[in-house]
């Protein structure tokens, strides 16, 4: 009796010493069970790494149509970890070896990051159908590894309704100067617009940062996404450009402007008509439709930031985002991302759901800009097919640098703590140091 | 022959823990110092000795980082324990059902999560305090967390705010476990309530210090939930806390190795002082 007791006491550890090894071989006991599932003929599960919390639900939805119209069985599940914690979630997943068959990427440094997992998806319908020049956005060394998701685009999102009240034709700011004029209007009117400020700009979020220095680095790097990736040094050629207007912003911005973060300066300033602007994307219109579903369709524009010379404006757009398709994993589950992917872009529910609660913008030819909702995402994409626009060089930035070099530079200068020439050499040489 | 098997008892009973503990703690402690030789990104790793321990010494934002959390932990550790105290002196009055309330009352924040009181915070110092300066005109309450001195003290707040009720606790029992007879010797020998309190309760507490002074110390090194949720490091870096900056350099840097050196000095900070603190309050106390 009492024998059995001890040894039943003696077990329990080595049990767990079990399920230790066991959890030790991560990556491949999951390539495993996936082959077990693969092969039995029962459902294929498809893990997709979102890193768009916004989307979510969209993409859930999506998954499910997909799944009542394949004869596969096949299941695709949607994880969700975003708002810049996304990349990190992402590394972790590969490290503890549960790899995800789907993930969406974000710049070129990323989908380097994960090349050797990834596979070549050029040989994918979809591939065909993407705009021109989308594609190297996802090409490392000749191979294309990544499918754009869809189109991005920001600069100056801003409240037509006050513009109008104020006085200001948009269409007639042209360059630096009517763009100061226009701030300095809207300004002397704060009362009379029911204002509190002209711009809402988030001081407080360390990605507005990162984008609204797109608009300076972009002609930099001769608004190509290789050369960005490829830039051994950032020498903030137009950095002049990008101190006029960070001065013009924190004089008439929401103070302290270090605190306002995305929600503040979006669901409330914004879209409440407190603020005439905000520098933010067109992913913010699902938001603003929810909050008033008429906003986006009538009192919402796009100005560019003047980031070349005081004449020359451009809205930096492109895909911010890709799929990647881990290869690590059963063919059966493979297939399943790749077919998941052409029905997502080609098959009809697909390309409206994309146009429709999606609202994105998207990434492939052939749509009628007629069809795309609001008037905003509508001037991306002619101007994007046009190519008329800035580069996302953001995200070709090195590792960690956004976050941990230029975004606490940044709000250094903007409170006051730093001069900007020495913003630029900070920033300047940890690019270097980090490349 | 009875104490061998009373021998195996022993073991049969300590080592699951001990198998955890290796697994958990040792293990990943081991493999993390050989990893903190390399300059891993995660996937790949190439040896490069002693390097990631040079560079630590000239890293300005970690060695701010550091100095940081380090006055942190001493103005936090001192403010809880006062705090911690005096609420345990307040709760232990004799009042009845009252002070039972309060005590949960005072236990409360300890319950919600990090992240959370994070949360709830930063609204409360951005939204509320913007309010009240609003309002009523005092300069005081504008642009909290907007710079380095209301973020230092807007973390203070929040963590007294979560810990206090825990550490208040400990006092209490330590408190209810110190004997009447003692208090009421002294009483006799003519000591009022404030000699009764210094010369009797205090020394009496001794080890009840030696758990709270580590508890709050080693928790004040380790924040990271609370110190996202408030600042995440805002403005410009300048509330990064040690242990944030060591996941920052880990996840968004993917300088896995560098930050696992910063990790390793960063527990033998904390091993030494907790060590030693533990080292100086036991021998204050006293047996009865």
């Amino acid at each position: 009796m009492k024998k059995s007791l001890l040894f039943s006491l003696l077990t329990v550890p080595v049990i767990l010493t079990a399920c230790g090894t066991g959890g030790n071989e991560g990556g491949s006991s999951t390539t495993d069970s996936d082959q077990n599932e693969g092969s039995s003929g029962e459902a294929v599960t498809v893990d997709f790494f979102n890193q768009k919390p916004e989307i979510t639900a969209q993409l859930e939805e999506l998954a499910e149509m997909y799944s009542a119209q394949s004869d596969n069985n096949a299941e695709i599940t949607i994880t969700t970890i975003g708002s810049g914690e996304g990349s990190a979630g992402l590394q972790a997943r590969f490290s503890s070896g549960d790899e995800p068959a789907l993930m969406m990427l974000n710049g070129l440094p990323e989908i380097e990051r994960y090349s050797d997992a990834l596979i070549d998806v050029s040989e994918m319908d979809v591939a065909d159908t993407v705009i021109d020049g989308l594609l190297e956005g996802g090409t490392i060394d000749g191979t294309q590894l990544g499918i754009p998701l869809n189109i991005e685009g920001f600069g100056w999102m801003y409240n037509k309704d006050i513009f109008e009240q104020a006085g200001i034709d948009p269409d007639s700011i042209e360059s630096y100067d009517d763009f100061v004029s226009a701030v300095e209007t809207l300004d002397s009117q704060k009362d009379k617009l029911g204002i509190e400020q002209v711009f809402g700009f988030s001081g407080g979020e360390n990605y507005i940062a990162n984008q609204f220095s797109a608009n300076f680095t972009s002609p930099e790097f001769n608004h190509s996404i290789l050369d960005a990736y490829n830039a051994e040094e950032l020498t903030w050629e137009y950095g002049d450009q990008m101190k006029k207007y960070t001065d013009l912003i924190n004089e008439y911005n929401v103070q302290p402007i270090l605190t306002v973060d995305y929600s503040r300066s979006v669901e409330e300033l914004f879209v409440n008509d407190q603020v005439a602007m905000v520098h933010q994307g067109v992913w913010i219109v699902p938001t603003l439709n929810e909050i008033d579903p008429d906003f986006a369709q009538e009192k919402l524009g796009i100005l560019p930031v003047y980031g070349e010379s005081d004449t020359e404006g451009r809205i930096p757009a492109g895909s911010p985002w890709y799929i990647g398709i881990n290869g690590n994993h059963d063919d059966a589950v493979v297939e399943e991302a790749k077919s998941f992917i052409d029905w997502m872009y080609l098959s009809d529910e697909g390309q409206e759901m994309i146009l429709g609660d999606l609202a994105f913008i998207p990434a492939q030819e052939g749509y009628d800009p007629a069809d795309i909702s609001d008037p905003v995402s509508r001037q991306l994409y002619e101007a994007l097919l046009a190519g008329e626009t800035a580069a996302m060089v953001h995200n070709q930035y090195p590792s960690g640098w956004f976050q941990q070099v230029l975004y606490p530079e940044f709000q250094s200068y903007l409170d006051g703590e730093q001069s900007w020439e020495a913003f630029e050499e900070n920033t300047s040489q940890a690019f270097s140091e980090m490349r | 022959m009875k104490g061998k098997k009373k021998n195996l008892y022993y073991w049969a009973f300590i080592i699951p823990s001990l198998l955890a503990i290796f697994f958990v703690i040792v293990l990943p402690l081991i493999l993390g110092i050989g990893t903190s030789l390399t300059n891993s990104d995660g996937y790949n790793a190439v040896f490069v000795g002693l390097s990631n321990y040079k560079n630590l010494l000239s890293d300005k934002q970690f060695l701010y980082s550091l100095r940081f959390t380090i006055l942190f932990a001493v103005v936090a550790v001192v403010l809880i324990n006062v705090i911690g105290l005096g609420l345990a002196l307040l709760v232990t009055q004799k009042m009845g059902k009252v002070s039972v309330f309060f005590r949960t009352i005072f236990f409360m924040p300890n319950l919600i999560g990090g992240i959370i009181l994070g949360f709830i915070w930063q609204f409360i110092f951005v939204r509320a305090f913007a309010g009240i300066a609003n309002a009523t005109g005092l300069s005081f309450f504008n642009a909290w967390l907007a710079d380095t001195t209301t973020g230092f003290w807007g973390l203070v707040i929040v963590f007294l705010w979560q810990m206090s009720g825990y550490i208040m606790i400990i006092y209490i029992s330590f408190l209810a476990n110190i004997p009447s007879e003692l208090i009421e010797a002294g009483q006799i020998d003519g000591a009022n309530k404030w000699q009764a309190f210094w010369k009797i309760k205090f020394s009496m507490l001794a080890p009840a210090f030696t758990v709270s002074l580590f508890l709050t110390l080693a928790n004040a090194f380790k924040i990271y939930d609370m110190n996202l949720a408030l600042t995440n490091g805002a403005p410009y870096g300048s509330t990064e806390m040690i242990a944030m900056n060591i996941y920052n350099t880990a996840f968004f840097q993917y300088r896995q190795g560098y930050a696992q050196s910063k990790a390793i000095v960063f527990f033998l900070i904390v091993a030494v002082i907790s060590l030693t603190q533990v080292f100086l309050t036991r021998r204050k106390e006293v047996d009865l």
